[in-house]
């Protein structure tokens, strides 16, 4: 835990120990309909999740999935009160009642599940190889078959090259301060491939069409969830139902418009039939 | 480094920026007008008030003074909310760089009215001077030279301290910046656009108390 997690935690378990403001009898979810808008939490600078975007709109991923929420709500997916929040912020926010649903590129851990109730995964994040689409290897095989010739440009981190040789077990691994370094790496052949979370990837791809490829290979996978205030289960089971029908039933237009918007993906329909939950 | 890109996203974003820069100005602006206000307070009551008045404020100012900015802007944020007073995040902001600032001006305060020689008091005392008097036309003048200097000091430190609002949230200057290298990834650029932006506020600040300064000091 960096010392900034660790403020935040200590004060979010002050606020819990002298027994938070108590919801009211009842649930969040009658909260919000007589409220008549939703309080979403999300952060304001990590593309394409959530962001400002030239219009000056907060916009992105985890915003879309916050207007599933208000739209199932209130017939409105515009009904929402947003609460900027950086990644620490994210669970002093919820205990507290600043906000009734966090939506912020949030992984999944037993940990946190402690402090939060989370909701079904909406996305499974992890990380991939961005390639140049003229250059000289083609794709992850190619990558591998390469061996050390091959540098991998990586966001500056401590298990980057372990994250690395994860995946390409000889390749060199050149690591760097920001992200715009990394890609510049690449750009200028500096690097052959940059690791990076498949979601930036994608995004990365989605604002500079036919400039630059997919690996083809995902790895350390790892689930983005919402997040509530633990012990409501009404509410919980609201927004389950929300994001289940987005990814499975009505409102999957909706969730896939956006996943191809953010991510460059178009989605294929859930089969029609026999329930895919159950396959 | 791009110059032109760096200006057409610089151009691209003058909005956000510029209401960053507002949120800024105006969380600096009632911080340091309210905090000085209380602080004024505060410092009459360190050098006049009663043992009891004293030891409260000292405390008061103490721990105020004693504590990272940082930790009290989460305070008022989170804490306050759990007492039930549910503050929003500019709100709770202002509020810290308030109780801040006041802490600062007390002691600058009671720090200059101590500075005065004893014997003036006494001197405006045999002439028959009351105590409103005696402040109103022997100590304050003197004081509120003082003061100036580092009242000035303390209203620059408070523009610089309204950046950690970002971490609860509250769009200032910082965070409008943050957002834009987000979108655009010109981090260098826009952080060193935004160091340029709070240097040259705090530099017309001084300068206008300077300015001050010298319209208010004893010929020579």
């Amino acid at each position: 835990m960096t010392p900034l997690k660790t403020l935040f935690a200590g004060l979010a378990m002050t606020a819990l120990g002298a027994g938070a403001v108590q919801a009211q009898d009842g649930s969040k979810l009658q909260e919000v309909l007589d409220r008549g808008h939703l309080i979403l939490g999300t952060g304001s600078t990590n593309p394409p999740w959530h962001f400002i975007d030239q219009e000056n709109k907060l916009t992105g991923f985890d915003v879309d999935m916050g207007r599933l929420v208000a739209k199932a709500l209130f017939g409105d997916p515009d009904k929402i009160e947003y609460v900027q929040q950086s990644s620490d912020a994210r669970i002093p926010n919820l205990v507290t009642d600043k906000v009734d649903l966090t939506c912020q590129f949030m992984t999944v851990t037993a940990e946190r599940a402690q402090q939060v109730e989370f909701t079904i995964p909406y996305y499974r994040e992890g990380v991939g190889l961005l390639l140049m689409a003229n250059g000289d290897y083609a794709d992850y095989d190619a990558l591998k078959a390469a061996g050390s010739d091959v540098t991998v440009a990586v966001l500056q981190n401590v298990y980057a090259e372990e994250m690395v040789h994860a995946a390409l077990p000889q390749a060199t691994v050149d690591q760097y301060d920001s992200v715009d370094l990394m890609y510049q790496a690449l750009n200028s052949g500096r690097a052959e491939a940059a690791a990076t979370d498949q979601s930036a990837l994608r995004w990365f791809m989605v604002q500079n069409p036919g400039r630059y490829t997919d690996a083809g290979y995902g790895w350390n996978p790892q689930s983005y969830s919402c997040a509530i205030k633990p012990g409501d289960q009404r509410w919980l089971n609201f927004v389950n139902t929300v994001l289940h029908e987005a990814m499975t039933g009505v409102e999957f237009p909706f969730y896939s418009d956006s996943f191809a918007k953010w991510f460059g993906t178009e989605l294929e329909n859930p089969q029609i039939g026999f329930p895919v939950e159950y396959k | 480094m791009d110059l032109s890109l760096f200006l057409d996203n610089l151009w691209n974003a003058r909005m956000s920026l510029l209401a960053g820069f507002g949120n800024t100005l105006l969380i600096s602006l009632v911080a340091v007008i309210l905090g000085s206000g209380l602080g004024v307070l505060v410092g009459l009551a360190l050098s006049y008030g009663n043992l009891a008045t004293r030891f409260v404020l000292r405390v008061y100012t103490d721990f105020l003074r004693g504590t990272p900015v940082f930790v009290l802007i989460l305070a008022c944020f989170y804490v306050l909310s759990v007492v039930g007073v549910d503050l929003s995040a500019f709100q709770a902001g202002v509020l810290a760089l308030t109780l801040f600032c006041s802490s600062h001006v007390g002691e600058i305060i009671r720090g200059a009215l101590a500075a005065i020689p004893k014997g003036q008091t006494e001197a405006a005392k045999s002439i028959g001077l009351t105590f409103g008097q005696t402040f109103a036309s022997v100590l304050l003048p003197q004081a509120l030279r003082q003061i100036l200097p580092t009242w000035v000091n303390t209203a620059t430190e408070i523009v610089k301290a309204s950046t950690l609002l970002s971490i609860i949230g509250v769009v200032e200057l910082l965070l409008a910046t943050q957002q834009v290298i987000s979108r655009t990834y010109l981090s260098l650029e826009f952080y060193f656009f935004a160091g340029f932006v709070y240097w040259l506020l705090n530099f017309l600040i001084e300068q206008a108390g300077r300015a001050v300064e010298r319209r208010v000091s004893i010929p020579q």
